[in-house]
């Protein structure tokens, strides 16, 4: 009899801890639960890229890419390797966790035998002619928005917390994002994103993700703007991740010897 | 003898109520119903090639017209109050419903192409205003140096600035119009703005044209009213005339709104026919019941309304019947509206003659005789004396009119040579008007308010990026530009050329298509990871199968735009070499298309109705030769009308080019009337001096007055402020003169020569 009360004691106590800690949960603290989620040091993987245009004619571009963390920069590296006439172009990014640091890009276009710098200015910039920006491949901080925790609810069978985050920078490309956020793998499994006017501007879906050495990795999403009726397919294949990818793959000279 | 009587007056009441209740019907019908078709885009025919192939392109690039907006500033734009309205007007057109927020082009939104050695960029011209003196030299040399941007949506002196509105041709309205103008206003001061471009030209047509035949039509008809008093004095005689037209137009648009279609800005012209061939059949029963009631002084109001039915009815429905089947030949036309057109005006003719027939004998039935004025004796004595000298002056210098018309003629077919249909809209306003100064101002600034869209089409992916297809394009841009109505041009080829640029340390040299399609792919791959790709889909296809090139047009003149075609048509056989084809798109392409089309069916309808009347004639009077006779006057009054629009060089337009039909309509009604006369007086005397004078007195009178009327109403136009309405009522009252004239000269003449009707007679008579 004793046992079961203190059992119940516990149990009850735990419930109450539980539900404590999840009224503590802000929509501060999940986004950044998802953006420092572990991804693994470094990750090699093939990108098939397909962009459809509002009367479905479709572009595909296959790229070979790795990525490795560097504590206070990332760096990835890309390879086209289809179409055949951009083959061997290949595209270099650093980012850098420093607030304000833009990236350093550069890009290597064989027919030019050149390495060329690119100078973001902004990463409100669309990638390689995707509906994609910068930002939206997972690279904004977390300080840069003010989130909310809107509510709690199911998406496709998982629970998952919605919250709304709004930009603090004036004439951000977005006026507000509104994201599905997995309780229990905090991954953005639906993103909503709202343009400068408020109007309604992309859908993100997430449409098939998988644990990969242990990580839970996003493997097939989807963006849709609605506004130009245009998408952007992106799939993952031979995902590897933590294989110790050699500091020097993320170099000019890798770039133009390509791989 | 009282119930005969009575039974035709209350015939002719039950008549007269019977087509006033349908009449008021129709005009229920036509308050309920009846829509203004006001998109011009639903006048093209849909399924011609040349409008699937441009509507196909339209879409695929998204072209549509613009409103060019206009800042500005003479000291100069790169300030921060200017650059701040330029800013603060594109974000307010973008926020409009009728505007796709992409569809904007401003400095603002516009991207600007940038490199050092070493590095590229696409970035905005400006977002934050620009504070400081630095800053502001920073833009300026920034737009200075990018050919994509300057002179194109900067002027060159550096005191204008171009913003871009791309509308879809769908959502075009007057408040829309209005709503753009009172925005452009509110940004008034010190800058000055500039609302030009298609849109703007249309809508200012479409609001202004009603506008002015508001006034001008009320004046039109009340100066109709007028002379048709004069020349019939008699209060009733003129109601009842303008009755039969009033009620046969209320009719017409009555069962178009009944069958819902709409009132197309062509239909207008169903009204100008019926007035002009509607006034005719009055005329003419009223002036045979003068001419009766002259010679019978005592007559009977019954008797004199039997014998104007039996002395007229068979001339008015054979005119109306002729009339009739020439406006149906227009269903040949591609163009709807114009089917219509020929459809409910043959109706409207058809009603007219029922109206003429019932409502002018029940009239005089119900309210008797028109009463008699002793002075009119006179001067039906005098006009009388006149109709007699003219046919005899007539026969007398036949020679001489032979001659003049011979020589009219042959003018006139040289000039028709020249005759050109002109699908400009501006070229509608008077020269000195608000709207083409501020289109003459831009295009002196800035490209050209016009685009014609060069659409290069191939079955090769990636095509548009082979540097000798790409060359050939920069060649032809180049030659296109060479004439002095293209003020630039914009194709993929000068994206290509600014990267290449770019690339290689802003180095002018490098401002070619580079040799390597590998490197013309990896630019644009580029250019996709670091601008706004959505630019490259205006040019190119996601394919590289398709491509667009942008030709800025400074005048909308057909002629205009047919010499750059010429140009670029010359382009044809290098392209087909790389298996690539020419082909045009946009509204200004679809207009000329659409104006030739017009004038191609009117000619063929034109040349159908009178093989078809000279056949109808042939039949009515039962001799081929009266077919070739009656024709007379509508070949005539076509040849010189189009011969005086070439030798003036007129221009014809949608609208204008309708009004030959008006020739075949009223020189059917001249030449009818003269020679059902000219038959009846033959047979009856025998006698051609006197067969001539009198059919010159009856017929001739009563065309003299259809002509007189309508010509004074038609001059009116003239006074209009409005240039196609001022070229409507020179038309107008040109056939009108010439169909008149022709008739009673070499008509007459020829009838005179032929001795039609004394055959028999003549060797008897002449062998006394």
């Amino acid at each position: 009899m004793k046992l079961t009360k203190i059992i119940m004691t516990l149990l009850v106590f735990a419930i109450g801890i539980t539900i404590h800690a999840q009224e503590n949960l802000t929509g501060q603290k999940i986004i950044e639960n998802v953006y420092y989620r572990e991804t693994g040091e470094d990750a090699t993987s093939e990108l098939t890229m397909t962009l459809i245009n509002s009367r479905g004619d479709e572009r595909v571009r296959e790229i070979k890419q790795y990525s490795k963390d560097f504590g206070k920069e990332e760096k990835s590296i890309m390879f086209f390797q289809a179409p055949a006439d951009v083959r061997n172009t290949s595209f270099m990014n650093w980012s850098y966790d420093e607030e304000g640091k833009d990236d350093d890009q550069w890009i290597y276009l064989p027919a030019l035998k050149k390495v060329k710098r690119i100078s973001s200015d902004s990463k409100s910039d669309y990638f390689m002619g995707s509906d994609f920006t910068y930002d939206d491949l997972g690279d904004r901080h977390p300080s840069e928005d003010t989130h909310k925790l809107l509510r709690e609810e199911k998406l496709n069978g998982e629970d998952c917390y919605v919250v709304e985050s709004i930009p603090k920078e004036e004439n951000y490309m977005y006026s507000k994002t509104v994201v599905w956020v997995s309780k229990d793998k905090w991954i953005g499994l639906k993103k909503e994103f709202y343009d400068e006017d408020g109007d309604h501007l992309k859908n993100l879906t997430v449409e098939k993700y998988d644990k990969i050495d242990g990580f839970w990795t996003i493997l097939h999403s989807v963006m849709h703007n609605i506004q130009k009726d245009h998408r952007t397919i992106m799939n993952l294949k031979d995902v590897k991740l933590n294989t110790g990818i050699d500091d020097n793959m993320f170099t000019e000279r890798m770039m133009k010897r390509g791989i | 003898m009282k119930c005969p009587k009575n039974k035709h007056l209350i015939g002719s009441i039950i008549a007269l109520v019977l087509i006033l209740i349908v009449s008021l019907l129709f005009m229920d019908r036509m308050i309920e119903n009846s829509r203004m078709e006001t998109d011009l885009d639903e006048y093209m025919p849909y399924d011609h090639p040349a409008f699937v192939f441009s509507d196909q392109a339209e879409e695929i690039f998204n072209i549509n017209d613009g409103i060019l907006i206009a800042v500005e500033n003479k000291e100069g734009i790169y300030n921060p109050s200017t650059l701040k309205k330029i800013k603060d007007l594109t974000r307010q057109l973008q926020k409009m419903d009728e505007i796709n927020k992409d569809d904007v082009t401003s400095l603002y939104t516009a991207e600007n192409i940038v490199g050092t050695e070493g590095s590229l960029d696409v970035k905005d011209f400006y977002n934050k205003i620009p504070q400081t003196e630095e800053e502001l030299k920073q833009l300026q040399s920034a737009v200075r140096s990018n050919e994509m941007v300057f002179k194109r949506i900067v002027s060159e002196n550096e005191q204008i600035a171009l913003i871009v509105a791309e509308i879809d041709d769908d959502v075009f309205t007057i408040e829309f119009y209005h709503a753009i103008l009172d925005l452009t206003k509110s940004y008034e001061g010190p800058e000055k703005l500039h609302v030009a471009g298609v849109p703007i030209v249309e809508g200012t047509l479409a609001y202004l044209a009603p506008k002015d035949m508001m006034i001008m039509v009320p004046i039109v008809i009340a100066v109709i009213i007028l002379v048709l008093y004069f020349v019939m004095r008699s209060v009733r005689n003129t109601i009842f005339t303008l009755l039969v037209v009033l009620f046969s137009t209320i009719w017409a648009f009555g069962l178009m709104a009944v069958i819902g279609i709409p009132i197309y800005s062509v239909s207008t012209m169903i009204p100008v026919m019926l007035i002009a061939i509607g006034v005719a059949d009055g005329i003419h029963l009223y002036s045979h019941l003068d001419l009766y009631l002259f010679e019978h002084p005592d007559a009977k109001k019954l008797d004199a309304v039997k014998d104007m039915i039996k002395g007229m009815w068979k001339p008015i429905v054979m005119t109306s019947v002729t009339t009739a089947v020439g406006f149906i030949s227009l269903l040949t036309s591609e163009v709807y509206p114009i089917k219509y057109f020929g459809l409910f005006t043959a109706f409207g003719v058809l009603m007219a003659m029922v109206f003429s027939l019932v409502l002018i004998p029940a009239s005089i039935i119900v309210f008797g005789l028109p009463r008699r004025k002793v002075h009119q004796e006179k001067s039906k004595e005098e006009s009388g004396k006149f109709s007699y000298k003219f046919a005899e002056g007539a026969v007398k210098f036949k020679a001489l009119v032979i001659s003049v018309t011979v020589i009219i003629i042959v003018i006139s077919v040289i000039g028709i040579n020249e005759v050109w249909i002109n699908s400009s809209f501006l070229d509608k306003f008077e020269k000195d008007s608000d709207i083409v100064l501020t289109d003459a101002f831009i295009n002196q600034h800035f490209g050209g308010t016009n685009t014609l869209n060069v659409i290069l089409e191939s079955d090769d992916q990636d095509k548009f990026k082979e540097p000798e297809v790409q060359r050939l394009i920069d060649k032809m841009q180049a030659d296109v530009e060479s004439i002095d109505v293209v003020g630039n041009s914009f194709s993929l080829a000068d994206y290509i050329k600014r990267m290449n640029k770019v690339m290689n340390a802003d180095n002018e040299a490098y401002n070619t298509i580079p040799e390597s399609q590998n490197l013309i792919a990896q630019y644009l791959l580029l250019y996709e990871m670091s601008g706004d790709p959505d630019n490259l889909w205006k040019v190119v296809d996601y394919d590289y199968k398709l491509a667009n090139v942008n030709v800025q047009l400074k005048s909308d003149n057909s002629k205009e735009v047919n010499r750059a075609i010429e140009i670029l048509d010359k382009y044809k056989a290098d392209f087909e070499k790389y298996n690539v084809n020419i082909n045009y798109a946009g509204s200004g392409y679809k207009a000329l298309v659409f104006t030739d089309l017009i004038l191609e069916g009117q000619i063929t309808s034109l040349l159908l109705s009178l093989l078809l009347i000279i056949i109808l004639l042939s039949v009515m009077f039962r001799k081929i030769s009266i077919g070739f006779i009656g024709s007379i006057p509508i070949v005539i009054t076509a040849v010189i009308s189009f011969g005086l629009m070439g030798i003036f060089n007129i221009a014809l337009s949608t609208t204008t080019a309708l009004i030959s039909s008006i020739a075949v309509g009223i020189g059917i009604d001249y030449a009818v009337h003269f020679i059902e006369r000219y038959k009846i007086y033959a047979l009856e005397s025998g006698n051609k001096e006197l067969t001539i004078k009198e059919t010159m007195h009856h017929s001739g009178r009563a065309i003299s007055f259809n002509a007189v009327v309508v010509i004074a109403g038609f001059l009116v136009l003239l006074f209009s402020v409005f240039p196609p309405n001022r070229s409507l009522g020179a038309l107008v009252s040109l056939n009108m003169f010439t169909s008149f004239i022709g008739t009673v000269t070499i008509m007459f003449l020829v009838l005179y020569k032929s001795n039609m009707y004394f055959k028999k007679k003549r060797n008897s008579n002449e062998n006394k």
